[in-house]
């Protein structure tokens, strides 16, 4: 038996919606920790990790573990019937069939209720080892995005070097190139404009733009981002949620032959 | 919707009350899931205070299993009786005196005490013992049965290999013991016992040819023996029916007799000319046809016309030997045992032979007549034919469902499908598959 209640909808329609693009069918795995999901997109080159902890709902209950199939698309749909601002809770049986979730409006005392029916997905889960990373960027999450968004106008990759002089974005297209530098920065007002930079030794990676486009979907959900990079390791890019929650995106490097 | 939601809940508000009911202190906190959780055993009664689980190797695949040692009574094995997957449960565990007679049942009563004093030395530190109530997830229940030592020495004494012929020399119990140890080290260890030993060289003579060699006596396996001895377990395991999944699933359709009537007339002289070696029964009713209900009685009584009770025993007992072979006796011992028993004439399968072979027959007739009815009912009625249709009704089904899910398929993703992954690796490169989580 399963039941989260999620203070704020907004949450997991958020979270949904950075990922369904890349993911369409995925396991939510429930246990007594929380929800957690790994998916890897079609091609395999990119790799979603999400964890809830049980912290993040009140109250969270969870007997037995649970795999939860579910098709983004459905769950999309669902979770437009809900307001920003509702309660979410998620419910379901130990063996379940289908996933029910009730909406509620503080405001209204209206309760709308869904049920998604459940599929049985065989998918591969990768071990993901807790890893040192050469450089470690902090950034606004929204800075990330527009970088992300400019140069993809540009090129199908990009270069992120980081060096002790900062962190340089660069790509080559076919009508120019650009680049965009940025400086390791501390913004005593605000610090959710603060630029880290946390560096064991040089690095320099190619990735393709399309994919960190789509990871920026998950801007909304927090004000920084994290960008760990190592040479020849996939890339993390990293959403803090509250309580120890996150939202995290792996993608594979592009290494030799660029056209 | 008022069923899903009511049912949980009432759920809930019954899990949350039973600590309450059986612990002194109601605001007591359950302790978090570990995630190996205790498991739950039936062990025999007055075992000696040396019994132990050991791990050995399973005679039939030498696959280390465990198995539960008492030096006084002999090994036995575990069965694991588990929920249904669809079904899950779990158990609560409580001890007599906590639990104040409410789900007193004597077997469970036996099963706790032993648990609880398993449990009892390493929670002593205030911490909630399984004695105040215990829930565990996992649903299974290990229950030792006796397991007759025979099994566990059979490995020793057969040949390594199928082609190798049956060991013809008679060795001293030491040698026998000598192949034993060398593949498990613990049954060394375990050989230590005096009493052991003992239990063994008495087992031994059950089913060895044994000579006296001066003060020694040497033994050679005997696969008369060792047959009459397995064919004995077979009767006495069928004495009281074989469990019903087993009935259901080599005994019943086995023995099935084909319906052989159609409502048909035309069919139904077929059917006769074609069983003429039925009995007289068949042929009274199709002297009758006039009336339907003597139609629905000739249907009816068919099936049981050819079971006589000793072809069912006969099979049962062949089911059961069969599993014990397959369960029980190392591989490279399996051809010589099924030739003797072929040749054997205690229990003879001839008769049981004979009936499925016609049995067979009749199940080939039988489908021979159906789909001659077939065609004249549909005209088209080839098998093929069918098949093709279904093929295509596949192929058709798997087409839609495609489309669907491609028009399914957000604009994000139809363009994350059109980028160049070349010169990227999959991710599997980096990371190391783990296997999907055993459920």
């Amino acid at each position: 038996m399963l039941e989260a209640r999620l203070e704020q909808a907004n949450l997991l329609k958020k979270v949904v919606d950075a990922i369904k693009d890349l993911v369409q069918d995925c396991n939510f795995d429930c246990n007594d920790s929380g929800i957690a999901l790994q998916a890897m997109d079609n091609s395999h080159v990119a790799l979603v990790s999400m964890m809830l902890k049980s912290e993040s709902f009140s109250p969270f209950r969870c007997d037995r573990n649970i795999a939860l199939g579910i098709n983004l698309g459905s769950l999309t749909k669902v979770l437009r019937c809900a307001q920003n601002e509702d309660i979410l809770t998620l419910k379901a049986e130990d063996a379940p069939d289908v996933v029910n979730l009730v909406f509620e409006s503080a405001e209204t005392d209206r309760i709308s209720e869904y049920d998604i029916k459940l599929m049985d997905i065989d998918q591969e889960h990768l071990g993901i080892p807790e890893t040192e990373y050469a450089a470690t960027i902090t950034m606004p999450s929204a800075e990330f995005q527009r970088i992300c968004r400019d140069l993809s106008a540009l090129s199908e990759s990009v270069s992120i070097e980081c060096s002790k002089e900062g962190v340089k974005f660069n790509c080559q297209g076919d009508i120019g190139s650009g680049s965009i530098h940025l400086r390791q920065h501390t913004n005593v007002d605000k610090p959710e404009l603060n630029v880290e930079i946390d560096l064991t030794e040089p690095v320099s990676l190619t990735f393709s733009l399309k994919y960190l486009v789509n990871f920026c979907k998950a801007s909304g959900l927090s004000n920084q981002v994290k960008l760990c990079l190592s040479n020849e390791v996939p890339l993390l890019v990293e959403y803090a949620l509250a309580s120890n929650s996150y939202l995290r995106f792996y993608l594979a490097p592009k290494i030799g032959d660029e056209e | 919707m008022a069923i899903t939601r009511s049912k949980p809940s009432s759920k809930a508000s019954n899990n949350k009350s039973e600590p309450d009911t059986f612990t002194p202190t109601p605001a007591q906190i359950l302790p978090a899931s570990v995630s190996n959780p205790p498991k739950l055993f039936v062990l025999p009664k007055d075992t000696s205070t040396e019994a132990r689980i050991v791990t050995l190797n399973n005679p039939a695949n030498s696959n280390p299993s465990r198995y539960l040692f008492c030096p006084e009574k002999g090994f036995y094995e575990f069965t694991k009786i588990a929920a249904p997957k669809k079904t899950p449960r779990s158990w609560l565990i409580t001890s007599s005196q906590s639990r104040d007679g409410v789900f007193k049942t004597p077997d469970s009563e036996e099963c706790t005490a032993q648990e609880t004093d398993k449990r009892r030395t390493p929670t002593t530190d205030g911490e909630t013992t399984i004695s105040d109530g215990y829930i565990t997830s996992s649903p299974d229940l290990f229950v030792a049965t006796p397991l007759d030592i025979l099994f566990l020495i059979l490995p020793a004494l057969s040949p390594q290999s199928p082609k190798q012929a049956l060991n013809e020399h008679f060795l001293s119990m030491e040698d026998h013991l000598d192949v034993l140890t060398t593949a498990s080290r613990r049954l060394k260890h375990l050989l230590r016992d005096v009493r052991l030993e003992a239990m063994i060289s008495k087992r031994m003579e059950a089913f060895c040819d044994s000579v006296d060699a001066g003060d020694e006596k040497m033994y050679r396996l005997s696969v008369k023996k060792l047959l009459s001895i397995l064919v004995q377990k077979a009767e006495r395991m069928i004495k009281n029916g074989l469990p019903v999944s087993m009935e259901d699933k080599f005994i019943r359709p086995a023995l099935e007799v084909p319906v052989m009537s159609v409502k048909r007339e035309e069919s139904r002289i077929s059917i006769v000319s074609a069983t003429v070696s039925e009995s007289t029964e068949a042929q009274e009713t199709t002297a009758t046809p006039s009336s339907t209900s003597s139609d629905s009685q000739a249907t009816a009584a068919s099936p049981s016309l050819f079971t006589p009770p000793e072809i069912s025993h006969l099979l049962r007992l062949r089911t059961a030997l069969t599993y014990l072979f397959s369960s029980y006796i190392p591989a490279p011992l399996h051809k010589p045992l099924k030739d003797l028993l072929s040749s054997s004439n205690s229990p003879s399968f001839t008769p049981l032979d004979t009936h499925l072979a016609h049995l067979a027959k009749l199940r080939a007739e039988a489908t021979v007549l159906r789909s001659l009815s077939d065609n004249i009912s549909r005209k088209r009625g080839f098998e093929d034919e069918d098949e093709k249709a279904a093929e295509r009704e596949e192929k058709k089904l798997r087409k839609e469902e495609e489309d669907k899910k491609r028009k399914m398929e957000t604009r994000g993703a139809k363009m994350l499908k059109k980028v160049d992954t070349s010169g990227m690796k999959k991710l599997s490169a980096f990371f190391t598959r783990v296997p999907a989580k055993g459920k």
